[in-house]
């Protein structure tokens, strides 16, 4: 879910801008030293995982990770996926250098959402964890969609059709996703619960 | 937090396989007075049924397309100068690719060709130079559509995403937090 450069207009630009800026503090500040491996790994994950597609009908929808990203990081999710975000336009030209803000935040908000939502459930028996962690990674998608057509409300005629198109695309991939975080979220309660806080 | 670098490992290992990307790139050339594109998503999969706008140098519209199933469009136009092809694929994804303006060249291989004319039939050189000028492009074109094909190739290979990168980016990535590591002990100890 890249948006290219010179679809969006500017003021959708400056607004996305400002609002990742602010996100991008936040995290930076929250950020523990001891935690900045953490954070530069799953930054990386974040890279890679928008190499990994999935096809689906006509066109394909690749894997985000934000939800995984965002239980584990919390605000911090912001600079996380901002540099993985970064490296991808410089080095693939997905989206873009301009669109770096409005993507920013359409993939980290919902990071940051599914963390404040089920994050308590993180901390609970193995059972509620893996559900915990699999609709915070399934919603973080599909929120995220949702944000992307809020920015192409100027740009694409109707939101609805644009939101449905994306919505039903990523249903697979927040599917996958979902079982992708439950795992992960079980594994880290096995071997490292201190990093589920 | 192991599991997590077994992730990235295995996603590094399907990635060599089918590396795609999200990207939607396009291509096109002039053929007379014709313009024939393709448009593509970086892994070489054509962009289906996609809208094809034309802008001219002043950023006027010009006409509208459709690319078919093979990512393909064509059209004529008389517009000599730099075209704007813009191609918006749906969904915030957009491609762009200027065409240069053509000065019309063929104007000078005719007057070599006059000579010629003049002493095979020196009745209706206007005619004639008409006919030279379309055998000569039918020429042309025939034979430049293997380096034309061979080019567009070359751009697909070129947009695919290269496994040095997908590497590279990762350690730029950790070469980046390392030193947001640097400047936070910094001012942590100052």
């Amino acid at each position: 879910m890249h948006i290219s450069e010179g679809v969006l207009s500017a003021p959708v630009l400056l607004a996305g801008a400002v609002l990742s800026l602010v996100g991008l503090t936040l995290g930076l500040k929250k950020i523990k030293n001891e935690d900045i491996p953490k954070v530069a790994v799953l930054s990386s994950a974040f890279f890679v995982a928008s190499l990994i597609h999935v096809p689906i009908g006509p066109t394909s929808a690749h894997l985000i990770l934000n939800g995984l990203i965002g239980m584990l990081l919390g605000w911090s999710a912001f600079p996380a996926i901002f540099v993985g975000l970064l490296l991808q336009a410089l080095l693939f030209q997905f989206g873009g250098l301009t669109t770096l803000g409005v993507n920013t935040f359409t993939m980290a908000m919902p990071a940051v959402l599914s963390f404040y939502t089920f994050r308590k459930m993180l901390k609970k028996g193995k059972n509620v964890a893996f559900i915990g962690g699999a609709l915070g990674g399934a919603s973080a998608v599909l929120i995220g969609t949702l944000f992307v057509s809020l920015a192409l409300i100027g740009t694409e005629k109707s939101f609805f059709g644009v939101a449905v198109t994306l919505f039903t695309m990523h249903l697979p991939i927040a599917l996958i996703e979902g079982i992708i975080t439950g795992f992960v979220i079980l594994y880290l309660k096995k071997v490292k619960p201190e990093a589920l806080g | 937090m192991k599991k997590i670098i077994f992730l990235i490992i295995i996603s590094l290992f399907i990635c060599t396989t089918t590396v795609e990307a999200h990207k939607v790139s396009a291509y096109a050339y002039r053929e007379g007075d014709k313009v024939i594109g393709e448009c593509y998503f970086a892994d070489g999969s054509p962009c289906q049924n996609s809208p094809v706008e034309v802008y001219d140098s002043n950023g006027k519209k010009i006409l509208q397309t459709t690319t078919d199933e093979k990512g393909k469009f064509s059209f004529k136009t008389q517009e000599t100068g730099e075209l704007k092809i813009v191609i918006p694929a749906g969904e915030g994804h957009r491609a762009e690719y200027r065409l240069e303006g053509v000065k019309r060249a063929e104007k000078k291989e005719i007057k070599k060709q006059e000579p010629v004319k003049e002493v095979e039939k020196k009745q209706t050189p206007s005619v004639n130079s008409e006919e030279i000028k379309q055998i000569i492009d039918e020429a042309m074109d025939a034979k430049l559509q293997g380096i034309r094909s061979e080019i567009m190739d070359l751009r697909k290979q070129m947009d695919k995403i290269n496994i040095r990168d997908i590497i590279g980016g990762i350690g730029y990535i950790f070469g980046v937090w390392g030193l947001i590591m640097l400047i936070k002990r910094k001012k942590n100890a100052s």
